[in-house]
């Protein structure tokens, strides 16, 4: 399937619409069971699919109704990692997690969710995996010697797994890593996990680095000015980064750096419910094509798209995709 | 029917068994029926507002809902009230009275101000803005100061302990962020309810000098933002920061809303204060009763005697007291012509002013009857371990300013407020928490519980710690941490 310039996807999640928070911890508190959560779930992706479809993007995702959160639906999957199921209170927070012996290889299962994605649309798809280094900082180590041990284990079991995505079709494999921004120091050797973590996978690979968007709201702050040069030695085919919220300063470090990534170019603030106009989702993407060609931009929201009712989630990705279509045509295309 | 001793108050030991002895008399007399008896709830209070909206009884009415739709009674007796000999008379009236409201008619010795509704929106509201906007006015009519009429006769907000301690954790922060090359440029902090400004005068002084101390060079940095919708109280704490005065900004702003007016500081602001604000934020109760809710509304009145009584007083009509308290609302004590008998009739007005109320069904209303955060099933699953029968406070008004107020936090950054908070449910059935009036304001205590719920949903743990440093001070520090 051939993309247009400037294609249009999401960082991964849509909006996680009330009823499903609510049927999520009916489960958790055992008043529904499983059976009945795994069915709301395949009906949830379904209409996640269709709004993404209808809104007319050209990637899209299975929009992560069925996740908790971005690390419990990794952790839960990986043999020997013991989880305490009392520590949650609500299904949105992260379980305790700890690691006590080496990981065993073993499959994760993703493979089913991204299959399921593509039985229900015709478009590009993407799944988005949680990266190693992140996973590291929420898991308890009580067994590696450090957390780079811990990180790089974990990446050769998700090593694996992006494998079987590819034998299931993946074509589009995006790694969220937000706790970089939060963990600059670790970078060296975070980038160094990242690259085991896609050691030999066959997709294009994004990774995805953001300022946080737990409870709908940044976790730091700063400039992406501390990704450089390192991030230059990532094995990734694109970044993808918000500029929406945080403004298009940040930009310049690819004229700086002229990394040889693509860019996904974060032109929706997730953290407001204001919804932006075309014109101005056109003007973030003009400020892009300052740096790169339009061959090299992705558009995309900051960051997933979870914590917004869905009504301005639907709205944003419209405006997204109209707003891409402005400049497409002053593109010619 | 059970009796709710919701005080332990060894003065009201009379009048607590006045109120039993007084309910078999209506029993007998047939004024009560053996089913309403059966299910009749007494709630005993000790109003420790000298000040407040109740007459000595009042009773509430209400429809029941789903399953058990018979009529429902809930009856409360300020022990402090009670004369002896008086309550069954009162008791009786009071019943009599709540039959008439819920046959929709205003009781023939009550001249009622408004109709039925949510106590956040009753017109007692707009005395409390018009004290606030006229505070002045109000402090040069009653010769003292506002601070005069709080516990203690001053507020805790200027406590220097305190303060120096705020500063302290506040350096701490900043230099936790610097080293990890995350401190902004400008280190925005914000206080809401500025008082006199005492308070963040101190702050700042305090700051500077602990700054000095230890070199750290983050004053020059600061940029103070003093919010109030009081222009008296902006204009009262320019004078008390005028040492600062480069680094202030002095906005009239609605602490239910603050991120309208900040909106581009979303995500910026280091450190937000609040003192003795929630507590004077429009507020709702909820009855649960056997496991059920009930949203209470309030109707505001004025008993017909002392509205008599004010007419004669100002020369004014007493069939237009309703229409004349709205224009003093609306126009100020101005309104009247003569401002001296626009004050007069003003306080008057407030003080003879009281509420009654009616119960209404959960699942009668609609979701925006509920605060920002929280809604009926968030609020069913927060009470699940709470008391099957309580009356509480929804605090509308401080989830409000809660859930607008924390966007505006910079990763790290975090909220404190000074107040008084109830932080467990059944400290409701332990206490009278309000409303009552404190001069011409209203005084409610904050629902913690609510607050800590709506918190952690937003990503906010929300911690409470006793302010230790006035003995004898019913004041907490509410703190937030971001939650991981």
């Amino acid at each position: 399937m051939t993309l247009p310039i400037l294609p249009t996807t999401v960082v991964g999640s849509y909006s996680m619409p009330g009823w499903l928070e609510r049927l999520k911890t009916e489960y958790f508190v055992r008043r529904i069971s499983r059976h009945d959560l795994d069915e709301i779930h395949d009906t949830a992706v379904k209409a996640d699919i269709k709004d993404q479809e209808v809104a007319g993007l050209d990637i899209i995702t299975d929009g992560e109704a069925r996740r908790d959160n971005m690390i419990d639906y990794f952790v839960e999957r990986l043999p020997g990692v013991q989880i305490d199921r009392s520590s949650k209170k609500f299904y949105y927070d992260f379980y305790d997690s700890v690691v006590q012996g080496k990981l065993p290889m073993a499959s994760l299962g993703l493979a089913g969710d991204f299959k399921f994605l593509r039985m229900f649309t015709e478009r590009e798809a993407k799944i988005c995996i949680t990266g190693a280094h992140c996973l590291s900082k929420r898991i308890r180590n009580q067994h590696y010697a450090s957390e780079e041990a811990l990180a790089m284990d974990l990446a050769r079991v998700f090593n694996l797994e992006l494998k079987e995505l590819v034998k299931a079709g993946a074509r589009y494999i995006q790694i969220d890593e937000p706790y970089f921004s939060g963990f600059p120091e670790d970078l060296p050797w975070a980038v160094k996990a990242l690259n085991a973590m896609v050691d030999g996978v066959a997709a294009k690979i994004a990774v995805h680095i953001c300022y946080g968007n737990r409870y709908g709201k940044p976790s730091w702050e700063g400039s992406y000015r501390y990704l450089f040069p390192t991030i230059l030695g990532a094995k990734v085919q694109q970044l993808t980064m918000e500029f929406a919220r945080r403004g298009g300063e940040d930009l310049d470090l690819f004229k700086e750096f002229n990394p040889p990534f693509d860019l996904g170019v974060g032109v929706i603030d997730v953290k407001s419910h204001d919804v932006e106009t075309p014109d101005l989702v056109a003007e973030r993407i003009r400020k892009a094509l300052e740096v790169l060609p339009p061959e090299r931009i992705f558009i995309l929201p900051d960051c997933g798209l979870f914590h917004l009712p869905r009504d301005v989630a639907f709205a944003k990705l419209n405006a997204m995709v109209e707003g891409t279509r402005l400049v497409r045509a002053e593109l010619g295309n | 029917m059970i009796l709710q001793l919701n005080h332990l108050h060894g003065k009201a030991a009379a009048a607590t068994q006045e109120v039993t002895e007084a309910l078999y008399g209506l029993l007998e007399d047939g004024h009560i029926e053996q089913s309403e008896f059966a299910r009749l709830r007494i709630q005993l209070d000790w109003l420790q507002y000298k000040k407040n909206f109740r007459e000595v009884v009042l009773v509430t009415r209400g429809q029941g809902s789903g399953d058990d739709p018979s009529p429902i009674m809930h009856v409360q007796v300020d022990t402090r009230q009670v004369v002896t000999g008086c309550l069954k008379p009162a008791m009786l009236r009071a019943m009599l009275r709540s039959d008439a409201q819920s046959a929709r008619c205003a009781a023939e010795d009550r001249l009622a101000l408004e109709e039925f509704q949510p106590f956040r929106t009753s017109i007692a509201w707009e005395f409390n803005r018009l004290f606030w906007h006229r505070l002045k006015d109000w402090e040069a009519a009653t010769g003292k100061n506002y601070q005069q009429a709080l516990p203690g006769g001053q507020s805790d907000a200027n406590h220097p302990d305190a303060v120096a301690d705020g500063v302290a954790d506040f350096w701490t922060l900043l230099r936790d962020l610097e080293n990890k090359q995350r401190l902004p440029a400008e280190i925005f902090i914000m206080e809401i309810g500025v008082g006199t400004g005492q308070r963040c005068a101190l702050f700042i002084d305090r700051f500077q000098a602990l700054d000095g101390q230890r070199g750290t060079n983050y004053y020059p940095r600061l940029r103070v933002l003093l919010g109030d919708y009081s222009l008296h109280s902006l204009d009262r704490s320019r004078a008390a920061v005028q040492k600062h005065i480069d680094l202030c900004s002095f906005m009239v702003l609605d602490a239910l809303n603050p991120l309208k007016t900040l909106s581009f500081l979303r995500h910026k602001i280091l450190h937000v204060h609040l003192t003795n604000v929630y507590d004077n934020l429009p507020n709702d109760e909820v009855l649960r009763r056997d496991g059920k809710l009930y949203f209470i509304q309030s109707r505001a009145y004025l008993p017909m005697a002392e509205a008599a009584r004010l007419a004669q007083k100002y020369g004014l009509p007493a069939e237009k007291m309703r229409t004349l308290v709205g224009r003093l609302l609306e126009g100020g004590p101005d309104y009247l012509g003569d401002y001296e008998r626009g004050m007069g009739f003003w306080m008057d007005a407030w003080e003879a002013m009281r509420l009654e109320e009616r119960l209404v069904p959960i699942e009668e209303l609609v979701d925006s009857t509920f605060p920002p955060g929280l809604d009926v099933a968030k609020l069913e699953d927060i009470l699940q371990e709470a008391p099957s029968d309580l009356r509480f406070a929804l605090s509308s008004g401080a989830l409000e300013s809660f859930y607008n107020t924390i966007p505006l936090l910079y990763p790290r950054g975090y909220l404190q407020v000074q107040d008084i908070f109830v932080t467990d449910f059944n400290q409701y059935r332990l206490g009278f928490h309000g409303p009552g009036k404190m001069d011409g304001s209203i005084v409610n205590w904050v629902n913690g519980v609510l607050l800590r719920e709506v918190g952690e949903r937003a990503g906010y743990d929300v911690h409470f710690a006793p302010f230790h440093y006035r003995k004898g001070s019913r004041t907490s520090i509410l703190y937030t941490t971001q939650r991981e």
